[in-house]
C-alpha cells in the first residue's frame, strides 16, 4: 500500500514537473513562464523528498522559489510590455536543428541508461534516517567540502557587485563621460 | 527505497534537460531563456540527488545545493543584464545583440 | 723572430680598426697618417723577423709561432699561426715597405677626397690582409688572407661608387676572383681529406703519399686560384679594368702585391706541385701565353693606366714561368724588382694624371719632360728597368727567370725561352712607346674640361706635395739598384736565402745566364728602336687594322666569355624567371596569402554573433561528448 502511494505520487509530480516545465518554455507571456516555473520548482521539491533529500528540499522551496523568482517575478513587472515574448521566427534550418539536438540529447541518456540499468542502478543503498537531514549536509559542508562552501560564498559576493554594477544607471554613465 | 528506481528519476531529468535546451535554442527573448535555463539547472540537480540515494552519499547532495547557489548567482547577473538592456532601449531580443559577429 | 712577425701582422689591422672606429672624429690627414705609420711600423716589425731569422742558425729558420687553435679535431689542428722563414720574411718585407711608401704617397695623391678615411682604413685592411697571406702557416688561414684581399681589392677599385664603371670593375674583379677562390678551396678539401692536415709542415710530409690523381687535382685547384688572383690567362679579364681605382690603389693591389701572392701561392705551395710536373709546367706555359697577349695589347692601349696594367700581367707571366719551371728563387727576385719598377711607374703615372687633372689618355698628353723633371726621371727608370736594362733592377731578374728556361730545354724549355725572349722586344716596345708618347714630342692643347675618374684633384700641381715625391724618389733608387741582391756568378744571397724556404729544381750556369742577357738586352734595345722610330714618325707600331681591331678587343676574350657564360646564365635565369618565378613560386605566395583570407573569412562566417547559433553548436558538440565517454569507459 506504501509503495503503491509512493508510485501515485511520482507519478503526480513527474506530470506536474514536465507540464509545467513545457509550460516554461511554450509560454508567450514571461510571467505566466515564471509562474509555471515555480510549479516546476514545487514538483521538484516532491522529488527531492520521495528521494531522502528533506533539507534541499526545503531549500529549494524557500530559496529558489522563495527569492530567485520573486527577482524573476519583479523583474518582469518592472519590465511590463517590453517583456512580451511572441514566438518569433528563426531560419527553419535553426530550429531543426535545434530539435535534432535535444532529441539527441535524450536518445543518449534513454540508451546509456538501458546500457546500465542493469548492473549499476539495481537498488539503492541503504540509508540513516540522518540522511539528507540539515545536520549531515552541514557537517559535510563545514568539513569535506568546506572549499565549495568558501567558494560559493564568494561566488554570490562577486555575483553582488556585478548587479550593483549593471544597475548604474545610464544617464549618469553619461555625464561622467560626456 | 520505496517506488520507483534511480532510472525513472534520471529519464525525468533527462526529459527536463532537453526540454530546457529547446527553450533557450529556440525562444527569442531572453527572459524565457533565463527561465529555459534555470529548468536545465534544475534537471541536473535532480539527476544529483537521484544518484546520491542511489549511493547513499551525500556528496551529491551538497553538489547539487551548490549548484542553487551559484544558479541564483547567475539569475541576478543575468536579469540585471536585462535590465540594463532594457534601460538603453535595446531590443529584448537575443537575436539583436550580434555585437560578436565575427 | 715571431714577435717582429706578430707586429707586421697585427698593425696594420689595428690602423684599420683605429680609422674604422675614430670615423669623423679624426681628420682626414690623421686617418692618412694612421695608416701610413702602421705600415711602417710592419715594416719594422718585419726588419725584426728577417733580421732573427738571418741571425738563427740555418736549421733554425723556420718557425711556427700559434696565437691560439681555433679548431681541433683529434689529429687536425688549425688555428692562428704564423710562419716565419725566409720566404715570409721577404714577402713580409716587400708587402709592408712598397705598401708603406704607396700608403705615404696616396696621402698626398688623395688629399681632398670626400672620403680619404674610408680609403685608409681600406688600404690597412688589404696591407694585413696580404700579410695574413703570406705570414700564415697553415692553408686555412692563407684561404682567409687570399679573400680578405679580394675583398679589400673590390672595395677599392669601387672606392668611387658613384661611378657605374667602377663598380662593375669591382664586381667583375671579385667574381673573376672568386672563381679562383672556388678551385682553391676544393683544393683544400681534397687536401684535409686525403692527409688530414691543413698546416704546411703537415701537408708537405704527406704530399709523397698521395695519389698521382688527388695530387693533380689539388695542384690545378691551387693553379686555379693562383691565376685568377694574378690575372693570368684564362681569368684576366678584371685586371685592366681595375684600373678604375685610385691610381695609388693600382700600384699596390694591382702591381706590386696582390697580383703577386698567386706567385707566391706557388713557391710556397712548391711541394704539391712539384709532385704534379705536369700541372707546375702548365703553370709555366699559362705564363708565357699571358707574358704574349699581354704584350701584344698593350701595343694598342690609349689610357696610361691600361698599358702598365697589362704590363703587369706580362711580367707575372714571366714569374709564373720562373715558378713553373722549379726556378723559385729567381720568381720571388722578380717579384721584389717588380714591385719597385711597377710601383714607381704607377706612381709617376700618377703624377702625370695628378698634374693634368684626370687625363689618363696619352693621346692628350706630350712634352711633359719639361714641365715634370723629376717624374720624367722616374718614370724612364722605371720603364728602362721594366724592358731590362742593366744594370737595373729588371734586368737581373728577368734574365734569370729566362735563362731557367734555357737551363730546362727539351721542347718545352726551348719553347718558352724563344717566347719570353720575344716578349722582352715586346716589353720594349710598348713600354717606350708609352714613355715617349707622355714625355716627348709637342705638349698637348689642353682640353677646358678634365675628364675621367680622377677629374675631382685640381690641375697645375707641378709634381706635386713631399708625400708624392718621397716615395716615388725612394723606388726610383731602388728599381736602380734592388737588382744587385743576386750576380749571376758573382754573388746569389738573394736567391739563396728564399732557396732555404723553396730549394731550387732548376739552376741555370753563369754562362747561360749572360749569354741570355745579351741576347735580351740586345732585344729590349730593338724594341726601343722600334718606339723611338714609330713615334717619330708619327705612326703606331702595329699597323695593320685587322690585327689593331683584334688587340684593341683585347683578343675578343671578354667577348666570348660573355657568350660562354654570361649570355646563357643570363638567358636560363630569363627562363626562370618568367616560367618559375613569377608564376610558380610568387603566385603561390600569393595563393596563400589570398587563400588563408578566404579561408579565414569562411571560418569567420560561423561567427554568426547569435546566441541561439552557439548554443546549438554547444549542445551537438555536448551529444559528440557524450558518446566519446561512453565509448571509452
Amino acid at each position: 500500500m506504501g509503495d503503491f502511494l509512493v508510485w501515485v505520487v511520482w507519478f503526480l509530480a513527474a506530470g506536474g514537473c514536465l507540464a509545467t516545465g513545457v509550460a516554461v518554455v511554450s509560454l508567450t507571456n514571461p510571467f505566466y513562464s515564471a509562474l509555471a516555473l515555480i510549479g516546476n520548482l514545487a514538483a521538484l521539491a516532491v522529488f527531492y523528498l520521495l528521494l531522502s533529500a528533506e533539507f534541499l528540499a526545503a531549500a529549494q522551496v524557500l530559496v529558489y522559489a522563495g527569492s530567485v523568482m520573486v527577482m524573476f517575478l519583479f523583474v518582469v513587472a518592472y519590465l511590463g510590455g517590453r517583456a512580451d515574448a511572441p514566438w518569433a521566427g528563426g531560419p527553419p534550418l535553426l530550429r531543426l536543428a535545434a530539435i535534432v539536438a535535444a532529441a539527441a540529447l535524450l536518445v543518449e541518456v534513454v540508451v546509456v541508461l538501458g546500457l546500465a540499468w542493469g548492473d549499476d542502478l539495481r537498488g539503492a543503498a541503504e540509508i540513516t534516517d540522518t540522511f539528507g537531514s540539515p545536520g549531515s549536509i552541514g557537517e559535510l559542508f563545514l568539513t569535506d567540502h568546506l572549499l565549495a562552501f568558501e567558494i560559493t560564498s564568494i561566488v554570490l559576493l562577486v555575483a553582488a557587485v556585478g548587479g550593483v554594477v549593471l544597475g548604474t544607471t545610464p544617464e549618469k554613465k553619461d555625464e561622467e563621460a560626456g | 527505497m520505496q517506488g520507483p528506481g534511480i532510472g525513472w528519476y534520471v529519464i525525468v531529468a533527462a526529459i527536463l534537460f532537453g526540454t530546457g535546451a529547446l527553450g533557450v535554442m529556440l525562444r527569442r527573448s531572453p527572459l524565457i531563456v533565463l527561465l529555459s535555463l534555470e529548468l536545465m539547472l534544475n534537471a541536473a540537480n535532480l539527476t544529483l540527488i537521484a544518484f546520491a540515494r542511489q549511493q547513499g552519499s551525500l556528496d551529491g547532495q551538497i553538489f547539487a545545493l551548490a549548484v542553487m547557489a551559484v544558479a541564483a548567482a547567475e539569475v541576478a547577473i543575468g536579469l540585471g543584464l536585462i535590465v540594463a538592456m532594457a534601460r538603453r532601449g535595446v531590443a529584448l531580443d537575443v537575436d539583436q545583440a550580434q555585437a560578436l559577429k565575427g | 723572430m715571431a714577435a717582429g712577425a706578430w707586429v707586421c701582422l697585427l698593425a696594420p689591422l689595428a690602423g684599420a680598426l683605429g680609422i674604422t672606429f675614430a670615423g669623423e672624429r679624426i681628420s682626414r690627414r690623421t686617418a692618412g697618417w694612421i695608416s701610413t705609420l702602421t705600415t711602417f711600423v710592419a715594416f719594422g716589425g718585419g726588419l725584426v723577423a728577417f733580421f732573427a731569422t738571418w741571425a738563427a742558425d740555418p736549421e733554425e729558420r723556420e718557425k711556427v709561432s700559434t696565437a691560439y687553435t681555433w679548431l681541433a679535431a683529434g689529429d687536425f689542428e688549425v688555428g692562428l699561426q704564423v710562419l716565419v722563414d725566409p720566404l715570409s720574411t721577404v714577402m713580409m718585407l716587400v708587402v709592408s715597405g712598397v705598401g708603406g711608401l704607396i700608403v705615404w704617397y696616396s696621402m698626398g695623391y688623395m688629399a681632398g677626397d670626400e672620403e680619404e678615411r674610408r680609403y685608409f682604413a681600406y688600404m690597412s685592411l688589404f696591407v694585413f690582409s696580404m700579410l695574413l697571406l703570406v705570414e700564415s702557416a697553415n692553408f686555412l688561414l692563407l684561404l682567409v688572407g687570399w679573400g680578405l684581399v679580394g675583398l679589400a681589392s673590390y672595395l677599392l677599385i669601387g672606392f668611387w661608387h658613384q661611378r657605374p664603371e667602377a663598380v662593375a670593375a669591382a664586381k667583375k674583379a671579385f667574381v673573376m676572383n672568386a672563381i679562383g677562390d672556388a678551385t682553391f678551396a676544393l683544393a683544400l678539401v681534397l687536401l684535409v681529406w686525403e692527409t688530414g692536415a691543413l698546416d704546411y709542415l703537415g701537408v708537405f710530409e704527406d704530399v709523397g703519399a698521395l695519389s698521382s690523381t688527388i695530387v693533380n687535382l689539388v695542384a690545378l685547384g691551387l693553379l686555379g686560384g693562383a691565376v685568377a688572383k694574378s690575372a693570368q690567362v684564362p681569368l684576366h679579364t678584371w685586371l685592366p679594368d681595375a684600373m678604375e681605382g685610385p691610381t695609388p690603389v693600382s700600384a699596390l693591389i694591382h702591381a706590386a702585391t696582390m697580383v703577386t701572392a698567386g706567385v707566391y701561392l706557388l713557391v710556397r705551395t712548391h711541394p704539391i706541385f712539384e709532385a704534379a710536373v705536369d700541372v707546375q709546367q702548365l703553370a709555366a706555359v699559362l705564363g708565357v701565353v699571358t707574358l704574349i697577349a699581354a704584350g701584344l695589347i698593350a701595343l694598342v692601349q690609349w689610357d696610361i693606366k691600361r698599358v702598365i696594367a697589362y704590363s703587369t700581367m706580362s711580367q707575372i707571366g714571366y714569374m709564373f714561368m720562373a715558378a713553373g719551371l722549379g726556378a723559385y728563387g729567381f720568381a720571388i727576385f722578380h717579384l721584389m724588382t717588380h714591385a719597385f719598377f711597377k710601383a714607381l711607374l704607377f706612381m709617376a703615372a700618377g703624377v702625370v694624371i695628378h698634374h693634368l687633372a684626370g687625363e689618363q689618355d696619352i693621346r692628350r698628353m706630350g712634352g711633359l719632360r719639361e714641365a715634370l723633371p723629376r717624374t720624367h726621371v722616374a718614370f724612364l727608370v722605371g720603364t728602362l728597368a721594366l724592358v731590362g736594362i742593366p744594370p737595373l733592377a729588371g734586368f737581373w731578374s728577368k734574365d734569370a727567370a729566362i735563362s731557367s728556361a734555357l737551363e730546362t730545354g727539351g721542347a718545352l724549355g726551348w719553347t718558352l725561352y724563344v717566347a719570353a725572349l720575344a716578349g722582352v722586344a715586346l716589353t720594349g716596345a710598348y713600354a717606350f712607346r708609352l714613355y715617349y708618347a707622355v714625355f716627348h714630342g709637342p705638349a698637348h692643347e689642353r682640353t677646358p674640361e678634365p675628364h675621367g675618374p680622377e677629374a675631382a684633384h685640381e690641375a697645375g700641381h707641378g709634381e706635386g706635395p713631399l708625400s708624392m715625391l718621397v716615395p716615388v724618389g725612394i723606388l726610383t733608387v731602388l728599381s736602380a739598384v734592388g737588382g744587385l741582391v743576386s750576380i749571376p756568378g758573382v754573388w746569389h744571397p738573394f736567391t739563396h736565402w728564399v732557396g732555404e724556404s723553396a730549394e731550387a729544381v732548376v739552376e741555370p750556369s753563369t754562362a747561360q745566364d749572360y749569354f741570355t742577357s745579351a741576347l735580351s738586352v740586345a732585344l729590349g734595345l730593338t724594341g726601343l728602336y722600334l718606339a723611338r722610330r714609330a713615334f717619330a714618325a708619327d705612326r703606331q707600331l702595329v699597323t695593320s687594322p685587322s690585327a689593331w681591331q683584334v688587340l684593341e678587343h683585347k683578343l675578343y676574350v671578354d667577348e666570348l666569355y660573355d657568350a660562354l657564360f654570361y649570355g646563357p646564365a643570363a638567358a636560363v635565369s630569363d627562363v626562370l624567371r618568367r616560367d618559375v618565378e613569377v608564376p610558380v613560386i610568387e603566385r603561390s605566395m600569393d595563393e596563400i596569402g589570398s587563400g588563408t583570407i578566404q579561408a579565414g573569412g569562411g571560418v569567420a562566417r560561423a561567427q554568426s554573433g547569435l546566441l541561439r547559433t552557439y548554443a546549438i553548436a554547444i549542445a551537438f558538440a555536448v551529444c559528440v561528448l557524450v558518446v566519446v565517454f561512453v565509448a571509452v569507459r
